[in-house]
């Protein structure tokens, strides 16, 4: 057997950083939906960050944007936002973009 | 260099379990008690309480939170021990899966039961293959000196860096659990020097308080599949290491055991008798009473069941006339024993003879000496190109 696969763990055992490793496992790309944020709606309470599961909402000091490398679409955010500044948009919509 | 004589005395095997258990110095035991292991639990506890080791007792409400204790503390760099047997093992068949999978060098010693299904508070060794799947290593010992020596050398072998697995040391329920026989306990300085070469290999990784690290835990896709292999190819690596753990505790201990199997009188028998613990020492002696009335027959006892022997059976067994398995269990799904059917898997390497299997000593019925007879007699014909039946249910011919 001709192994092509690049070892992913540096130990015998199924050791890592959790970290990186976890983080590696990309869930950004499970996502079918995404936040979109109105910004003139948004006070900056810190919710939407305080709920979301894989912590993937950045503090940007005068709102939380959220890192769509992690983010699974789940649309706690969405739903949890007080203010309904957050709403979930197909992933079709941004089908153009890079 | 070699060990100084140990203490001889006669003992039960669960006490000689405990008590090796003891020597090998484990940091921490979960261990829940049943029968027909519960002397383990209660002896080595006993040992802890008097001061004779320290040790981190945890006491569980059962054997599923047993093994997650012992893989957790496993995982934080303990040495660790554990008994259970039947409903027990099963119980915690879950943890079982994940502490192989988490390559967590967990010893256990499970005392050979049948399991649920049947109520049966009897021997068998239904729950070792309930759990042959598990990515465990499974080892079978025959007698009470046997759990000693097999016991220190499960360490080496699940500790050692090549390996990192957990080590499930099986030996027959009410056999050999309640049989007190003459047993050499090693010296705590012999078990210290015959474990001390541990010490010297690459630390593996520990869980560190406060740390992001993480084990078992990223097994998605390709990460699940590089886990699988190394975890498969560990196990392949451990037949080998068997033997060789086996070689250096005879050359210190003075007693060998064979490694992966022990052939008795293999060189020039023509027919070949397989069976595994317990039942293989009563086979001995029937192999030597045939042997005095002209029958060449050898005995391949199992020790090693995964990673399953494949080259050393094929080595010993090439060339036989013809082949008896004797199993201790039922494989559902298959005509054969477990065991025998296994060693089918190797026919085309050990050659076209027949291979009969035998279930015998289900629920405490004894393997006789006059059943082990019957299975030699059947199988010395069947070499002769006599007709045979391929599988037997012993107890229910007699």
């Amino acid at each position: 057997m001709v192994i092509k696969h690049k070892w992913i763990f540096k130990t015998e055992a199924p050791w890592s950083d959790a970290n990186e490793k976890m983080l590696a496992l990309d869930t950004g790309g499970w996502r079918t939906e995404r936040p979109v944020l109105d910004k003139d709606l948004c006070n900056y309470c810190g919710l939407c960050a305080l709920y979301c599961p894989p912590q993937c909402m950045r503090d940007k000091g005068d709102h939380y944007e959220v890192d769509l490398k992690w983010c699974k679409g789940c649309g706690i955010c969405a739903h949890e936002c007080p203010r309904k500044a957050l709403t979930m948009k197909p992933e079709g919509d941004f089908a153009n973009e890079s | 260099m070699k060990a100084k004589k140990g203490q001889v005395s006669v003992m039960m095997g669960n006490a000689v379990t405990a008590t090796v258990a003891a020597l090998c110095r484990p940091d921490v035991i979960a261990c829940y008690p049943i029968t027909p292991q519960s002397e383990v639990a209660e002896t080595i506890s006993g040992i802890v309480a008097d001061g004779k080791l320290d040790a981190e007792i945890v006491e569980v409400e059962g054997e599923n939170s047993a093994m997650n204790v012992c893989r957790a503390a496993s995982l934080a760099g303990a040495r660790t021990f554990t008994a259970t047997s039947s409903y027990g093992l099963v119980y915690m068949y879950d943890t079982i899966l994940e502490t192989a999978g988490f390559r967590a060098p967990v010893v256990m010693a499970n005392v050979n039961r049948e399991t649920p299904g049947i109520h049966a508070v009897s021997s068998g060794q239904q729950d070792l293959i309930s759990t042959r799947d598990a990515g465990w290593i499974q080892i079978i010992v025959e007698n009470n000196q046997e759990i000693a020596d097999q016991l220190i050398m499960c360490y080496r072998l699940a500790e050692d860096y090549d390996i990192q697995l957990p080590v499930m040391m099986n030996y027959d329920g009410y056999y050999l659990s309640y049989l007190n026989e003459e047993v050499e306990i090693p010296a705590q300085e012999d078990v210290d020097a015959f474990l001390a070469p541990l010490k010297k290999q690459p630390k593996r990784p520990v869980i560190v308080p406060g740390a992001a690290t993480g084990a078992g835990t990223h097994g998605m896709e390709m990460g699940y599949v590089e886990a699988r292999y190394k975890h498969w190819a560990a196990m392949d690596r451990a037949k080998k290491k068997v033997d060789e753990i086996d070689k250096e505790f005879g050359d210190y201990f003075g007693r060998y055991y064979g490694g992966q199997i022990e052939e008795y009188k293999m060189d020039d028998a023509e027919i070949a008798i397989v069976a595994s613990g317990s039942a293989a020492g009563t086979a001995k002696d029937v192999i030597d009473a045939k042997r005095a009335a002209g029958i060449k027959v050898g005995l391949v006892k199992l020790r090693l069941f995964r990673p399953f022997p494949e080259e050393r059976l094929i080595q010993a067994l090439k060339g036989k006339k013809a082949i008896s398995v004797i199993d201790r269990s039922i494989c559902f799904g298959w005509k054969y024993g477990p065991m025998c059917t296994e060693l089918k898997a190797l026919a085309s390497s050990i050659g076209n003879v027949p291979i009969l299997s035998y279930i015998d000593g289900l629920a405490n019925l004894d393997i006789t000496i006059p059943h082990i007879g019957r299975v030699v007699d059947e199988t010395a014909a069947a070499a002769q190109g006599k007709a045979y039946q391929d599988i037997t249910w012993i107890p229910l011919e007699e």
